[in-house]
This record gives structure tokens, sequence and C-alpha cells, in this order.
């Protein structure tokens, strides 16, 4: 099903477009689709200079919360632990989602990120992205352990986590203030569709938040610098 | 599975009809959007002294047309007291709405995710001033990732219009708070113009282009003084921004500070994404300024029209830009009136709309498909007119239809004769933003810019 939408934000403003649908192959490589009508500036190459690594502050929003988790292996973990002593960034996806704007532009700019980093390897070790799903009836550590294997390279830190459900990973979204609505029809049947607002954390080494990114703001350049900021300015 | 949901998940998208034109009073673009029948107007009102309980309220009006309760006050919340009540903003996740007081700085939170139709306090920033480290008058809340960021009007120091901007969590946390820059400490900034006078008023953010655009008005002083014993004081009326300042959004650091002289207001950027401008109009001179990036990539300001005549003083106050970035309208406070421009070319704007609402005018505020437009009547508490030569209509909420060329009387609530006080800034909210049935997929999108 496509629907007819209008950008406000993207080239083709003003002119009325269609929603692509992403296959699973497409969802899966997280990858624009060949003809986007409305693509999020992290798709593309920035539109302005960023400000230099360590040039401006980035102040801590408070500690990234705690929470239960289970790892690719199905063991349980804890999101601290996940972090281990590693400037994280963290997105909430799950790995149905179609909306090209959505989690796909999450994780495609995560493996943006992973590029950046294996080309400066005095950093890469210093850092590890953590994809975390909220939809766990769907997400199970196979299913997210197979969908990160399709964008993770062999040598790089990238973690994948769900939950075992919903009491589990409510905590968890609570305390990242990452609210979702799971969307049913009339029969009160699961239509495996999620909506949420996107956002991505960078958080240091002392497991404080010290950004958030949605859509509009979310692109690999300005992510590694601000990795780079948070690793220069251990404190904020 | 593939089904596609567009309601809160999609972003950047609105659901096209030939309608779309409105923008829901210029909000923060990092939220979802009502793009359907609102359900409830959000009316931050100022206490009137023998009106009802005297207080400052959140107000809650049934404006759904299908609902019994339509066109009637369905809530209030009293705030214990009054703050001079004024502006107020969503959180990008839209569930909690930020409500603030010049006067005594408390910021106030309400839960309006809960029971969209019962907001609820949720807690108070008390403490406003001594965190920001001497910043008073929180005005704007504006939205940005998981955060509210708060314009000042004012500082602790002298009481002036010398100011700053805060940042907190969702939350309600404290993060940073960054002065503006004046002449003594123009943090980097270059002054393009005469002005570096460090007053603050509303901002908005350009995300594509990492700008942030501030305005300027005056301080505590002026704002909670008598409105005809400040325009005979010389020397207060001196004391009016003349500044916006263009910022590096991503730094939170000042790049450029340009002369817009005569107190420059409400901010409104355009939507298009080659549209590198944003709209601004100066209360004391009357005229709407264009900001904008040149050719070049620097940031300039030029006034492009007149509002009204400038020697009577109608004192523009709120404005609104179309979605398609064609039509503003402007309100102007002192003949109680809104007008419309065709800012088509922005260089170049042209009123093809006039209108008078009631003896004053202030905030105005469109569904999104542009066919119900709102109005409110309060400036400040001591501002405001306390007599009308109509009679009864000094403090009113409004709805109009709008069909491109008439704008028609819908229902109107007198404030002050149902004990509320005085109506200022207007928020839309919607049971379908908190659903967990399928959302009707007219109703409402995500949107960003």
């Amino acid at each position: 099903m496509s629907l007819p939408i209008t950008s406000i934000a993207s080239e083709e403003h003003r002119t009325t477009a269609h929603l692509p649908e992403p296959t699973m192959h497409e969802a899966m490589h997280a990858s624009p689709p060949e003809k986007p009508a409305i693509l999020a500036p992290g798709y593309g190459p920035l539109s302005f200079v960023a400000p230099q690594a360590g040039s401006y502050r980035l102040p801590s929003f408070g500690e990234a919360p705690n929470g239960e988790v289970l790892g690719e292996d199905g063991e349980p973990w804890s999101l601290h632990d996940a972090y281990g002593d590693k400037v994280v960034v963290l997105s909430f996806i799950f790995t149905t989602c179609h909306d090209i704007n959505g989690c796909p532009l999450a994780t495609y700019v995560m493996q943006q990120v992973q590029s950046a980093l294996q080309r400066d390897p005095k950093i890469e070790d210093s850092v590890r992205l953590v994809s975390f799903s909220f939809d766990p009836e769907l997400d199970t550590p196979e299913v997210i352990s197979a969908y990160g294997n399709h964008f993770r390279s062999p040598d790089s830190d990238w973690v994948f986590l769900t939950t075992t459900g919903t009491e589990m990973l409510q905590p968890t979204l609570d305390a990242y203030g990452q609210w979702v609505i799971r969307d049913y029809d009339e029969s009160g049947a699961y239509l495996g569709t999620i909506s949420h607002i996107l956002r991505v954390f960078l958080i240091d080494k002392q497991k404080r938040i010290r950004n958030i990114y949605s859509t509009s703001f979310l692109h690999a350049d300005t992510v590694f610098n601000d990795i780079q900021t948070v690793l220069m300015q251990p404190d904020p | 599975m593939h089904k596609t949901i567009i309601g809160l998940l999609s972003f950047l998208v609105l659901l096209s009809s030939a309608g779309v034109r409105a923008d829901e009073t210029c909000m923060s673009p990092y939220m979802a959007k009502i793009v359907g029948q609102e359900d409830y107007v959000y009316i931050w009102t100022l206490g009137m002294e023998g009106v009802g309980d005297g207080e400052d309220k959140l107000v809650t009006v049934d404006v759904n047309p299908d609902s019994e309760s339509y066109a009637q006050v369905v809530h209030s919340i009293s705030m214990g007291g009054r703050h001079e009540a004024h502006h107020s903003g969503l959180t990008d996740d839209r569930r909690y709405l930020w409500a603030s007081g010049l006067d005594t700085s408390k910021i106030f939170i309400f839960d309006v995710h809960t029971d969209p139709g019962k907001p609820r306090l949720h807690r108070t920033i008390d403490d406003f001033v001594a965190t920001t480290d001497g910043i008073v008058g929180p005005h704007t809340n504006y939205a940005l990732p998981g955060r509210m960021l708060i314009t000042g009007l004012s500082n602790n120091r002298d009481h002036g219009g010398r100011t700053g901007m805060a940042e907190y969590t969702n939350a309600g946390d404290f993060i940073s708070s960054v002065w503006m820059p004046t002449d003594d400490n123009l943090q980097g900034a270059i002054k393009s113009g005469n002005y570096a006078d460090g007053y603050g008023y509303d901002a908005r953010a350009l995300p594509r282009r990492n700008a942030l655009v501030t305005s300027s008005f005056t301080g505590w002083n002026n704002y909670m003084m008598n409105l005809g014993k400040m325009m005979g004081d010389a020397e207060a009326m001196k004391r009016f921004g003349n500044t916006v300042v263009i910022w590096d959004l991503h730094a939170r650091t000042p790049k450029k500070i340009l002369d817009v002289p005569g107190a420059p207001l409400e901010i409104r950027c355009a939507w298009g994404s080659q549209s590198n401008y944003c709209f601004t109009t100066t209360a004391l001179t009357s005229k709407i300024w264009l900001i904008y990036e040149d050719d070049d990539g620097e940031w300039q300001a030029k006034a492009v029209a007149d509002i009204g005549d400038a020697s009577k003083i109608p004192l523009p106050v709120d404005i609104s830009i179309s979605a398609d970035d064609d039509h503003l309208w402007v309100n102007t406070w002192n003949d109680g009136k809104v007008r419309l421009f065709d800012i088509s070319d922005p260089h170049a704007p042209s009123q093809i709309f006039e209108q008078q609402i009631g003896e004053q005018i202030n905030m105005v505020s469109q569904s999104w498909d542009g066919e119900r437009v709102y109005f409110t009547s309060s400036l400040l508490a001591n501002w405001d007119k306390t007599a009308s030569a109509e009679g009864n209509d000094l403090q009113y909420f409004k709805l109009f239809s709008w069909d491109g060329k008439t704008l028609t009387p819908e229902f109107s609530l007198d404030f002050v004769e149902m004990g509320l006080g005085a109506p200022h800034q207007m928020r839309f909210g919607a049971h379908a933003l908190y659903a967990s049935q399928p959302v009707p997929s007219k109703t409402i999108a995500q949107t960003e810019h």
C-alpha cells in the first residue's frame, strides 16, 4: 500500500509523491529507495559545515538509565554491561519497521558511523554501537542477531539487543522517554507495526547521555564529530 | 505486515490534500502534528483580579464539532496565583505541555497524554532563575530532540532586557544555559550593524542549515509596567530589543547579530526545503522583516513590508506562516485586527485581507488544513485594555472558519464573563496522538524540517 504524501522538507516540496514501501530486502540493507521522494538528511551529504569536533560543548542530560535486556545469544544482560566502558551510540528500532526515515535511517546512519570509525582506528576501540529492539514479540534474539549481521562489519563493535517481552522492555523505554504505540487492527490483532518518534542517543563512558538525535538531526558526520567531542571532553 | 502506518511513525510526511496550508501556529517542527480535526485547544490564561479565583489557568476547550461538549470549557486547572502566564509549548513527543510565567519565572509541565481532555500538572520548575544563573522571564518553550529550549526575556541583576536561553530534558531537568551576545561579550559572534543588545524573545531552528534564530523584546522592568506609564517614559522606551541573532544550532554559539530595530517578536521560518528564510515583525515600527540566507550563504535582515499605519502603533504581535510558505497571518494587538499577507515573494509581501476580530487581539493558531483559525486576546496583564467601546469583546477565545476568502465566526467564549481570565497562547490536543488502537490516517502525521 502506498499513501499519497506531500513532503514539507524534501526536495519534492509542494509536489505529491508516494511513500516508498521498502521491501524487506531494502529495509534490511537500510539503503535509500531507488527513487526517494522523501529522505531524511542523514541519507545525503551534510548540507552545512559542521562545527569542528571539540570546538563546542555537549552538556550532560544526566545518567543513561540501566535496564534488563537479552543479548543476541539469548542470555540476560544489563544495558550498562552492554555499554561496557565505551562511548555508545544507542538507537531504538524494530526489524520490521518500514518507515524509511525511522528505524532504517537509524541503522543506515549507524552503518556510516561504523565505516567512519573503521577509518579512524585511534578511536574505534573506544566506541560501541547498540541497536535495541522495542518489538520483543517479533524480534527474538535469533531475529535481531540475523538482522544485525546484515549491517555490521566482521570486526566492528555493534551489538543488537532485545527483551523477553513488555515486562522487561517497558521500564527501559520509560526511562529513556522512548514511548511507542503498538498498532492493532479493529479485532485487536497486532499489526506488526509500532508508532514512535525516532531517537538516537549518544552516551559517554561514564554512562551519561550527551546528545539526542531525531530524524532531522541524525547524520553520521555530526554523530562522528560528537563522538570525538565526547572523547575529548569526558567531563561535560 | 505490509500495512504502512503513517501515524506517529512517519517522518517528514504530511497527508496530501488541497487544503494543506497551515502549521498549528508554528510550533516546533520536531513533533507529531495534528493534520485532521483537533479535539482540544489548551489555552494558557492569565489570572485577573476579581475574575473567578484570580489565578493563572490552563483552560481546555473542546473544539471537535462532533463532540457533545463542543465549544465548551471542559477543564480548567488553576496555578495557585498569578505568574504572568504567557507562552507554552509541547515536547517533541507531544506528551507534555510546558507553560511558563514571565513574572515568577516558574515553568509548569502538564501531562496532556494520559487524558488529553484533562491535563494535569506533572511538575513545576520553580528554580529557573537560580539554575540558569540569573535568567528571568521564561518565554518560548521550544521542542528540540528530547529536550526543551527556553528563551528568557530578562535577568535578575537589573531586570532589564539582557538575558539568555536554557535547555532542559523533557523530564524537566536542567541541562545548560547560554547568554545572548552583547557588546561586552560577543562570544565570537559578528556584530553586523549597530546593536548587540543581548535581548531575547523567540527562537526557531532550521536544522538543515544548522541555524537557530532568536529575536529580542524587552526586560521585566518594562513588560511588568503599566503600558501607558511606559509609553510616557522616554528612557523605558529606549529599552527594547533591536536585534536578531543567528546561532550555530549544533554548537549553540552565536554567529551573527543582525540589526532589526523596533522589538522583533515572533519568528516563523519557511517550510520549503530550499527556503532558507524566516519572518519576524517589529512591534514598535510595525514592519515585516525577512531574515534570510543570501546567495553567498550569509544571513541578512531587511524590512520587506509595512503593517498598517505605523504612526497609529497597531503593534503587531503573533504571526503564522502557511505550510506552502505563501501566506502570513499577522495580528495587530492595538487595533484588534488580523491581516493576511501574500508572501509568495518573501522579499515583497503584500496585504490581501484584513478583518476586525476584537477590541484587542494577540495570538493566532490555525488547524493544519487551514480551515479553522483560533484567536485569543491577551498580551500582558499590565498592557491589556481594561475598557471596551464594544462592551464585552476584550478577553476572548474565538474560532473562525476560513475558506480562503472569508473568516466566518463559529463560536466565541468570553473569558471574563466565564470567570477564567485573560487568554493567551493556544496549543492543540487530540486523542489520536496517544491512541492504542489504529490511528485514523488522516488525523496525525509527524513532520520535521
